[in-house]
């Protein structure tokens, strides 16, 4: 059972893990170790840190490619997994309307997917 | 002496690998898994960040087999340093070089018993100094044309003449970036001073979007940055901000340039004039900029 998914920062992030067959929290543990993700605690739980993505620049965008505040609220919506029915029942507009802010923030982002979308936007943010 | 070239590069690099070796360690992290790490003084070896533990204590495999204890002296996630302490002093430490696109490059990592392994490439992009996401400033940006494992990121990265060019690590998709010896050396005496780069710190996570059409002429600029996440305590939540204020300007930099807002909170305990849209209206408030704390 996942109990926590939470990102530590920008790029790192956290899952807790509870597995009660204690074989099986082993193998797992293995697995995690294997696979090059960080066991942080390697107690009752299973604790991973996902691995690093990587020593990265920060991505600055021009100003016409900047996100305007409602696609920043598409954006969100995606980020919670939602359809594109869905953000439209969300923020109370049309599904056209939703159409054309996902195309537009996929331009900006240079973004073919959804999951490429959040990455690309995520590379723009900063912790100051 | 053999007149074939080939045979003659080969001699060579295999002896530079020999040579390079007491410069190599292993960090165990278990029995299974290690990484890296470059004896940067002959006290002192440099790991790369992102990949260490966040342990105090670390055992280090040297050339050889021998084992010696190192203590964190200090880690920046900015440049991705993190310095180790050694219980005694090693031999002498290698000389710095500067990249040149094309230029051949070696990296070394340690094989995790005393041995070293050894990689052959050029240098792909010896390009200007850059910013960090974590909030760093690297002399150059270095890239590598030639592949690492996980274990070896950390080791020195040299040139055709034995020289350090600085140690490897990853960047985004496994790309092999060198962070350069010039930044390291930048870095180090702070590190093993204080344990950290001290950092202006307003504690909020900001997006830039663009400022909304009905307050552009208000605003006066395009873009801001939006208010994600607020640090609890920290000088913006001190200072009133909440999530989704867009913050116009720092000190009268346009916050949606990143890098230049990053590069104006440098003084610590100074005050920062922030220009925000909250509500539809554009107000400025002041707070203190802070140390990031680690």
């Amino acid at each position: 059972m996942i109990e926590a998914v939470k990102p530590l920062a920008a790029r790192r992030l956290r899952i807790a893990i509870r597995v009660e067959d204690a074989a099986l929290a082993d193998e797992l543990r293995r697995l995690v170790l294997d696979a090059g993700h960080e066991l942080v605690d390697a107690d009752a739980d299973i604790v991973m840190q996902a691995a690093n993505a990587g020593f990265a620049a920060l991505a600055e965008a021009e100003p016409r490619t900047l996100l305007t505040p409602r696609e920043m609220e598409v954006l969100g919506a995606i980020g919670d997994g939602l359809t594109n029915k869905g953000i439209a029942r969300k923020l109370g507009i049309s599904l056209h309307t939703v159409k054309f802010h996902v195309e537009s923030l996929f331009r900006k982002l240079g973004a073919r997917t959804r999951t490429e979308a959040l990455a690309r936007a995520a590379e723009r943010r900063m912790d100051v | 002496m053999t007149t074939d070239l080939l045979e003659q590069f080969s001699s060579a690099l295999a002896e530079r690998a020999s040579s390079v070796q007491g410069a190599v360690a292993a960090i165990r992290l278990s029995d299974a898994r290690h990484l890296s790490a470059t004896l940067w003084r002959p006290d002192v070896a440099i790991a790369s960040e992102q990949s260490l533990p966040r342990r105090d204590a670390f055992d280090l495999v040297l050339s050889g087999g021998a084992t010696v204890k190192a203590k964190l002296a200090g880690r920046d996630a900015g440049t991705n340093i993190a310095a180790l302490r050694l219980e005694r002093s090693l031999g002498p430490t290698l000389k710095n070089g500067e990249a040149t696109a094309g230029a051949l490059a070696l990296a070394f990592g340690a094989d995790g018993a005393g041995g070293v392994r050894a990689r052959l490439g050029i240098v792909n992009t010896a390009g200007p100094e850059w910013a960090s996401s974590a909030g760093g400033r690297i002399d150059r940006y270095i890239v590598l044309d030639l592949s690492l494992a996980r274990a070896e990121e950390g080791g020195p990265v040299l040139d055709a003449g034995g020289a350090r060019l600085g140690i490897s690590t990853f960047g985004p998709r496994g790309r092999v970036l060198v962070i350069p010896s010039a930044t390291i050396d930048r870095v180090l005496p702070s590190l093993l001073a204080d344990g950290r780069i001290a950092r202006g710190w307003l504690g909020v996570g900001l997006q830039p979007v663009a400022v909304p059409d009905a307050l552009q002429e208000q605003a006066g600029q395009p873009g801001g940055a939006m208010v994600m996440s607020i640090a609890p305590d920290g000088p913006a939540a001190k200072a009133g901000l909440v999530a989704g204020d867009i913050v116009l300007s720092v000190n009268g930099t346009p916050a949606y340039r990143l890098r230049r807002i990053a590069a104006a909170l440098s003084s610590i305990g100074s005050t920062a004039e922030l220009r925000l849209i909250r509500g539809g209206a554009v107000l400025s408030v002041q707070a203190t900029i802070e140390a990031r704390p680690t």
